[in-house]
């Protein structure tokens, strides 16, 4: 049963990211609830529901964006800047396209890209970031009814583990395919299998979920 | 267009997440945007980014007054989305091209790297660098080696490579495993847009020498 077990990752930094599954399956409300809320946005410039969205969101970006090196306070800005984008470009957002999920993820990998172009990425990469493990620490008591969210954990961790890892450290870590071979010493053609072996599985097994 | 050789997986995944270095980041897209195919390999690493990012323990908040000082005067937000919204639609190749191949195209700085071969350094960021070619009917480009990744777009024309052939919209990839000695069609002229990492290694001298003028 997957529900109570921690799933631990160290980052690059060697600090400990975990991923906390934790309530029992429900149905995936949350998704579609994160859909409603953005739409209200988008329609009515509804305030409250972009509250609520913002309430959803921004913990979790300010983990993502923290496990691929920004540091702490510069993590709150680029965030900042991540929920002042959704508010003003809302409009665009196509519920028939994308989950609100995919669109805020896609809003935070474009501000990342640009902080790349900028050079900041490197220069912040290279930043202790020291608080990580503590930011990782799950502070809210209310259960996730996400079912949706324990299958993303579940399928990751069926992949064979040196599959998984190369897809942790693309997605949460920010490392191309080249830097991780470098760093784990592989030749070039085997992270790439890995990481086209391991996208291809959990594409399958999101296909019907999503 | 037909298109036949897509960047791998890892490639698409790396451009999903952000994680490229900008100018093989900008020659991905101007594949992808012409491209169905990877298109929807994107979408769906993007998919898969937007669950990952939700599988993320709730943990640090930032208080929301930070934002709604800022999101008062939305409508004056200038933040820069282009590159979401230009993968969204299909752009074609032709339009691609022609912002390379318009009227000052011929004004490029194009040196020339033997007969019925010209090449043209664009772009150098760190050890990176973007650059043309431009070869005639029938042109077979030297025998090189490389130091690190490299992506060739084919915008016009098309190039042998081996047993292969490389047309208008595919991405032909290469790395330090990889030697190689594209010969040109003799269908037209081959016009390419590439991005290298670190500087190709030529096995004869001529085009060593060569190299040294042409900066590539
Ligand atoms: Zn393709």
């Amino acid at each position: 049963m997957l529900a109570q077990q921690e799933v631990l990752r160290s980052n690059k930094m060697g600090n400990i990211i975990k991923l906390t599954p934790s309530g029992k399956p429900d149905t995936s409300v949350a998704r579609a609830e994160e859909t409603r809320l953005l739409v209200d946005v988008r329609d009515n410039a509804s305030t409250e529901s972009f509250d609520k969205f913002f309430g959803i969101f921004t913990p979790k970006l300010v983990a993502w964006v923290t496990s691929r090196g920004c540091a702490m306070g510069e993590a709150e800005s680029v965030v900042q800047d991540v929920m002042v984008s959704a508010w003003s470009r809302a409009k665009s957002f196509d519920s028939s396209k994308a989950s609100a999920r995919t669109w805020i993820y896609t809003l935070a990998r474009n501000r990342m890209i640009d902080l790349y172009r900028s050079g900041t990425r490197r220069a912040a990469a290279h930043e202790e970031v020291g608080t990580l493990a503590e930011t990782m620490e799950p502070m809210q008591d209310e259960p996730q009814k996400d079912l949706a969210r324990n299958q993303v954990i579940d399928a990751v961790e069926t992949l064979p583990a040196e599959q998984r890892d190369v897809i942790f450290k693309v997605y949460f870590e920010g490392r191309s395919h080249r830097e991780i071979a470098e760093e784990l010493d592989l030749p070039l053609g085997t992270v790439k299998s890995r990481a086209r072996l391991g996208f291809q599985k959990l594409r399958k097994s999101f296909k019907d979920s999503i | 267009m037909n298109i036949q050789h897509h960047p791998s997986d890892a490639w698409l995944l790396d451009f999903a997440c952000g994680n490229l270095p900008p100018l093989f980041d900008q020659i991905i897209k101007a594949h992808v945007d012409v491209c169905p195919v990877c298109k929807e390999v994107v979408k769906d690493a993007e998919r898969l980014g937007g669950e990952l990012l939700n599988a993320f323990g709730q943990s640090h908040s930032i208080p929301v007054e930070m934002c709604h000082e800022k999101y008062g005067d939305i409508s004056h937000t200038s933040y820069d989305a282009s590159r979401a919204e230009s993968t969204g639609h299909v752009a074609d190749l032709e339009k691609l091209v022609s912002t390379y191949l318009d009227s000052s195209f011929n004004a490029l700085p194009w040196k020339s790297f033997g007969e019925g071969l010209k090449l043209c350094r664009l772009i150098k960021e760190d050890n990176v660098q973007m650059w043309m070619l431009r070869g005639q009917p029938g042109v077979t480009l030297p025998v090189h080696s490389h130091k690190g990744s490299e992506l060739t777009l084919v915008m016009k024309g098309a190039y042998f490579c081996g047993s292969q052939i490389f047309q208008a919209g595919d991405i032909e990839e290469a790395d330090e495993t990889v030697e190689h000695q594209p010969v040109i069609t003799s269908g037209g002229e081959c016009i390419c847009l590439a991005v290298t990492e670190g500087q190709l290694e030529f096995k004869k001298v001529l085009p060593r020498i060569v190299q040294k003028f042409v900066g590539i």
